[in-house]
């Protein structure tokens, strides 16, 4: 909304500046997003008289006219259709600035010398028209400045108001918040008119048939009018607000619309037959054609304003082009009404039109401003564009206006805000804001019909809270000691599980949740998805079944980029269908890694990521809460089906995959180079680590080991040779780990040699070499026995 | 005598060559005496000078001059390298040691650990709740109008009748007041979603936070307290707050607020467009219509409640200028943080 400040100053004196005021209108809930200064830049513009007009020499379409400005007489260039001797003129003197910042000097057109310039409109910045130079009115003696004709210093506000104050949508509407704010009243403009003609009821009935949509319609005839172009100032108000400027009973429509907030629209009445106005529901599929020339395809929510048997607007949105203004139009029907504001949000919408009336209309008008917005509106047309005023209102009002009754409490704003304010200074906010009330106990308040957002208590106290003002609101703090805070056991294990992961050398990543949903089906064909009926594109058309996906992504990004040694995890939610009402959303945890194991560095041997990297990583998490990790193969579309497995929880049940990306799901994302992914449930990881840890005593007696190194068959899996050395005397063997694999040469085919390091220790002595031994023999006996094990020399 | 020069000039070739080629200190020390000593070449050189035209003879002298200096020089600085190279065991600490990648948390994770940890100080409880959720939640119980046009296709993406991706984590105001009576103090950082076409300052997915503050005797004083202690915590005691009156249907009286400008501290920059002010978000007293949504007597208990981007937090922070860069995981990105 588009506020001029000289307009504001005409209904409202203040006396506070032009940035104050801003202020004070954007901390009261009308927020000033821009002021835009108009006409500032404008110098050494005059009236001047056109002497002579003469045919350049050497142009066809030129003209060279001697001007008289007041003291002397100046010759100057002009390419104006219009340009004839006698016309009263602004010229611009070398030296003058226009509103596009030119600063004119003496030039030479085609050889002739030019010593200024006879001005259009746009040259004032008052509209867009270049068609001709300004005729100014006979009158104005030569050598007048500019700034006693017309004003074009301004300043335009670009206001943000809220959905809630349609009241706000109109320069007396800004006029009264000014009022709440600074004291004052308000100019209103002339609501009475001066009726002329015959009785308007003799030509106009006017005839509503849903009620709903139209609780009021007025309308007046003018008979007689002149079209032509607005005077200046008119034009000039218009154009700075952002209106362009068509004819002066149109201008005039505009005009008060942006005065008042009541939206109006002129009809030629010639092209009312019938001499009557019906508001009435559209048919379904019928057409209507708009003033923009669009046809327009109605349904019978629409509601339109018809002479019984033709429509001739869409109603509260757009008039038609049949009945439109013309040059040519003498008789005018003129339309103030209030419809219902769903049926214009609706109708609006569906044709897909946003209007200054639609806007308003939507938001919700005022009843009561109807007629009186027509009688402004009639006055100014008799007094722009001549015509007589008919006799009379048609006023046709099937619902009435009834306000809330509302209860007000002053003790409640001080439970509300927090401050006490008195009831004198409450009563003079709601006198600034024309709201009535009574004095008692509670305060009886009525809602003004300008302002359908106040029907509660709790209404009023916001409007006192904007217009006391939130500043002189204590700011009080309340330290948290009152309520014991709880934080979930779940967020203190994913913080402890990132602290480790990032110090393990891991980027976190945040990626987002909307992935391709077709991609993903070429990958996992049987994927099932939560879909959007929606979606912005394919590539966000789906939830993400797991986290894997946008690793992958990821994975491929950074690659792109060249940063192709990587470890990356996510912590973060995914989602499956359910059978309830919602979707199924889990978090899960994902680690990515490819490249380098670890950066190049004089310090590290080069090696790649494999299986056994992120098998260790896995390792070192689950070490670290403590929890058993037990991998198993399982084919899964995301991985190769050599390197492709589970993780299987304590309880047997499946918590996540691990494995080498798979060159289906690679060529998918378009990943060339080895990855290596983990995914898994977090939750039954949080449960699993939220398990109590308790204290164990630590080893009393020393520990004593034996390396020994097996060949075996390379089907032979290490965890059974782990298993059966344990079992052998699980109170005397403490650990046992491989320190190394090999296989090739001097390996007989088939054979592996794996070298373990057994851990001996008792909790009740210390062993003996010889105790250990005897142990230890028995393993390699039973490593023989089970597996075929035998010893590498 | 130009003669003479040349040969000057061609000693220089050879000289400077076979002290750059030496390896141990005796060849170094042969070298001197060959080039510097009192019979060295350097000496029989001079010799000739007398010779010279009287003309000549300064220019000839100042070569030799010059030619004995800069052997002289390179003498000492290879003698010190040769030193050097014999010294054992010295630790060259400016080697740098690159042994394992430094793993970095993502700066809108970090924003969201530091306003949770924030609020933890002021005893605010963290919630949650889905991201696709009823329109209900999203909507309705938030007291927003059946055509608002928030509900838009264009503006919220569903899932099916009645169920859409939430478009701000208020619905974790309804989910925590239907389970919890007052006193309630939550905050609620989680995903949300509305259909905007990605651009630099828009991403269809984002991150919020809500908070909610339920009591006895909660005012504005204290939204408007508990709002500027968060921006002094989260941007420096510097921090201004200002509160402009604005209207959510889900909050009664309602605020936009605005941090003084945390890049150029309110004289005006880019980033707050000139004006000194940054729009975080908006806040407001719990609307009566939704308390009534959830069976909390709006007599006896007062709340408020706000919203804030985590997104733009977390860019004003670290002065990132692109939203889409928080959701692409560059690591050059990331490791900055």
């Amino acid at each position: 909304m588009k506020i001029s400040y000289n307009w504001l100053k005409e209904l409202i004196e203040f006396d506070v500046s032009v940035d104050k005021i801003a202020d004070l209108l954007t901390l009261s809930g009308s927020e000033i997003e821009a002021i835009e200064k108009k006409g500032l830049d404008i110098s050494g513009v005059v009236a001047g008289k056109i002497l002579t007009v003469d045919s350049h020499p050497q142009a066809d379409r030129l003209t060279v006219c001697t001007v008289d400005v007041g003291n002397e007489k100046l010759t100057a260039i002009c390419g104006a259709p219009n340009a004839k001797p006698g016309l009263i003129v602004f010229f611009a003197k070398v030296g003058a600035v226009l509103a596009n910042g030119t600063k004119l000097k003496k030039a030479k057109i085609r050889g002739v010398e030019s010593f200024g310039m006879i001005l259009a409109e746009d040259e004032l910045g008052i509209s867009d028209d270049h068609t001709g130079i300004i005729e100014l009115d006979g009158g104005i003696a030569p050598g007048t400045p500019i700034e006693q004709i017309l004003t074009l210093v301004d300043y335009i506000f670009e206001l943000e108001i809220t959905p809630n104050r349609p009241d706000c949508l109109s320069h007396i509407g800004i006029a009264r918040e000014v009022k709440a704010l600074l004291g004052g009243k308000i100019n209103y403009p002339d609501f009475n008119v001066i009726e002329a003609g015959p009785e308007t009821s003799s030509d106009l009935a006017i005839e509503i048939e849903n009620s709903d949509g139209c609780p009021r319609y007025t309308g007046r005839l003018i008979s007689s009018v002149k079209i032509k172009q607005s005077p200046l100032w008119l034009k000039a108000r218009l154009y700075y607000l952002g209106i362009r400027p068509l004819n002066n009973v149109v201008d005039i429509t505009n005009y008060v619309l942006l005065e008042t907030g009541q939206p109006l629209h002129a009809f030629d009445y010639k092209f009312f037959k019938t001499k009557k106005v019906v508001v009435k529901n559209a048919v379904k599929g019928e057409k209507f054609t708009t003033l923009d020339g669009e046809d327009r395809e109605l349904n019978d929510s629409h509601l339109l304003i018809t002479d019984g048997e033709n429509a001739v607007a869409l109603a509260g949105i757009m008039g038609g082009l049949n009945s439109e203004v013309t040059d040519n139009t003498t008789d005018i029907l003129l339309e103030s009404a209030y419809f219902d504001p769903a049926t214009i949000r609706r109708g609006a919408k569906t044709v897909g039109l946003s209007t200054e009336s639609s806007q308003r209309f939507e938001r919700g008008a005022d009843r009561l401003m109807a007629p009186k917005a027509n009688n402004r509106a009639c006055g100014l047309i008799a007094k722009l564009a001549g015509g007589e005023i008919h006799r009379g209102i048609i006023d046709c009002y099937p619902k009435k206006f009834s306000p809330a009754k509302i209860d007000f409490r002053p003790e409640r704003v001080e439970i509300i805000l927090g401050v006490n304010i008195d009831k004198a200074k409450i009563c003079r906010i709601f006198d600034g804001l024309d709201i009535e009330y009574k004095n008692g106990s509670p305060m009886q308040i009525t809602q003004p019909s300008f302002r359908p957002d106040l029907t509660r208590e709790i209404d009023l106290i916001e409007e006192i809270t904007r217009i006391y003002g939130i500043d002189n609101i204590p700011e009080r703090f309340q330290p948290g000691g009152a309520l014991g805070v709880e934080i979930n056991p779940e967020s203190l294990i994913k913080d402890s599980l990132r602290n480790l992961l990032v110090g393990g050398g891991f980027v976190e990543t945040c990626s987002l949740t909307l992935i391709d949903g077709r991609q993903l089906k070429k990958i996992d064909e049987n994927a099932s998805l939560v879909e959007l009926q929606n979606p912005l594109s394919e590539e966000m058309s789906v939830l993400r079944p797991n986290l894997t996906i946008s690793m992958l992504k990821t994975l491929k990004h950074n690659i792109n980029y060249g940063n192709k040694d990587i470890k990356l995890f996510e912590i973060s939610v995914v989602y499956k269908p359910s059978s309830g009402e919602l979707s199924d959303e889990k978090e899960a945890i994902c680690l990515g890694l490819c490249g380098r194991e670890q950066p190049v560095s004089w310090r590290n041997k080069e090696k790649y990521t494999d299986f056994y990297s992120l098998k260790a990583e896995l390792e070192a998490i689950f070490d670290y809460f403590k929890i058993e990790l037990e991998i198993k193969p399982q084919n899964n579309p995301y991985f190769d089906d050599d390197c492709s497995f589970i993780i299987v929880a304590l309880d047997g049940q499946n918590m996540g995959m691990l494995g080498k990306v798979s060159n289906r799901a690679g060529k998918q994302v378009g990943i060339k180079q080895d990855c290596f992914i983990a995914e898994f449930d977090f939750e039954k990881f949080a449960q699993l680590a939220a398990k109590p840890k308790y204290f164990k005593s630590l080893p009393k007696y020393p520990a004593s080991d034996r390396d020994i190194a097996l060949i075996v068959g390379q089907g032979i899996r290490a965890i059974d040779i782990i298993n059966m050395i344990q079992s052998v005397n699980n109170n005397l063997v403490e650990n046992v780990y491989p320190f190394d694999v090999y296989e090739g040469k001097n390996i007989p085919e088939g054979k592996k040699s794996i070298a373990f390091r057994i851990i001996y220790r008792s909790a009740k002595q210390t062993l003996t070499d010889d105790e250990v031994d005897e142990v230890h023999k028995k393993v390699v006996l039973k490593l023989n026995e089970e597996f075929g094990a035998e010893l590498r020399s | 005598m130009d003669d003479l020069l040349i040969q000057i000039k061609h000693f220089e070739e050879f000289a400077l060559s076979k002290l750059g080629s030496v390896v141990n200190k005796n060849d170094l020390d042969a070298l001197k005496i060959e080039f510097l000593g009192r019979k060295g070449k350097l000496t029989e050189l001079s010799k000739y000078i007398g010779k010279a035209s009287t003309e000549m003879r300064p220019k000839i002298g100042g070569e030799i001059n010059r030619l004995k200096k800069l052997i002289q020089e390179k003498i000492d600085t290879k003698t010190a390298a040769l030193a050097e190279s014999i010294k054992k065991d010295v630790l060259d600490y400016t080697l740098p040691v690159r042994r394992d990648f430094t793993g970095h948390k993502h700066p809108l994770l970090q924003t969201i650990d530091d306003i949770v940890s924030i609020f933890h100080g002021m005893g605010f409880e963290v919630a949650s709740g889905p991201d696709v959720e009823t329109e209900y939640y999203t909507f309705d119980a938030l007291n927003t109008p059946e055509d608002h046009p928030s509900r838009d296709l264009s503006d919220t993406f569903y899932i099916k009748k009645g169920v859409c991706l939430r478009t701000h984590t208020s619905p974790v105001q309804i989910r925590t007041m239907e389970k919890q009576k007052p006193p309630v103090r939550i905050i609620a950082p989680g995903r949300c979603y509305r259909s905007d076409t990605p651009d630099p300052s828009h991403s269809p997915v984002f991150y919020q936070c809500e908070g909610l503050y339920v009591d006895k005797g909660v005012t504005f004083a204290d939204l408007k307290g508990t709002i500027t202690a968060f921006a002094q915590a989260m941007f420096g005691k510097n921090v201004k707050v200002r509160f402009r009156p604005h209207f959510f249907p889900f909050t009664e009286p309602s605020v936009e607020y605005d941090f003084s400008c945390v890049i150029c501290g309110g004289k005006g920059c880019r980033v707050c467009k000139h004006n000194g002010w940054l729009e975080i978000s908006g806040a407001g007293m719990v609307d009566p219509e939704v308390f009534k949504a959830v069976s909390y007597d709006s007599e006896k208990y007062t709340g408020f409640a706000w919203g804030m981007g985590i997104d733009r937090l977390a860019m004003l922070r670290y002065r990132i200028d692109d939203v889409r860069l928080l959701y692409e995981n560059d690591v050059r990105f990331i490791r900055q943080f």
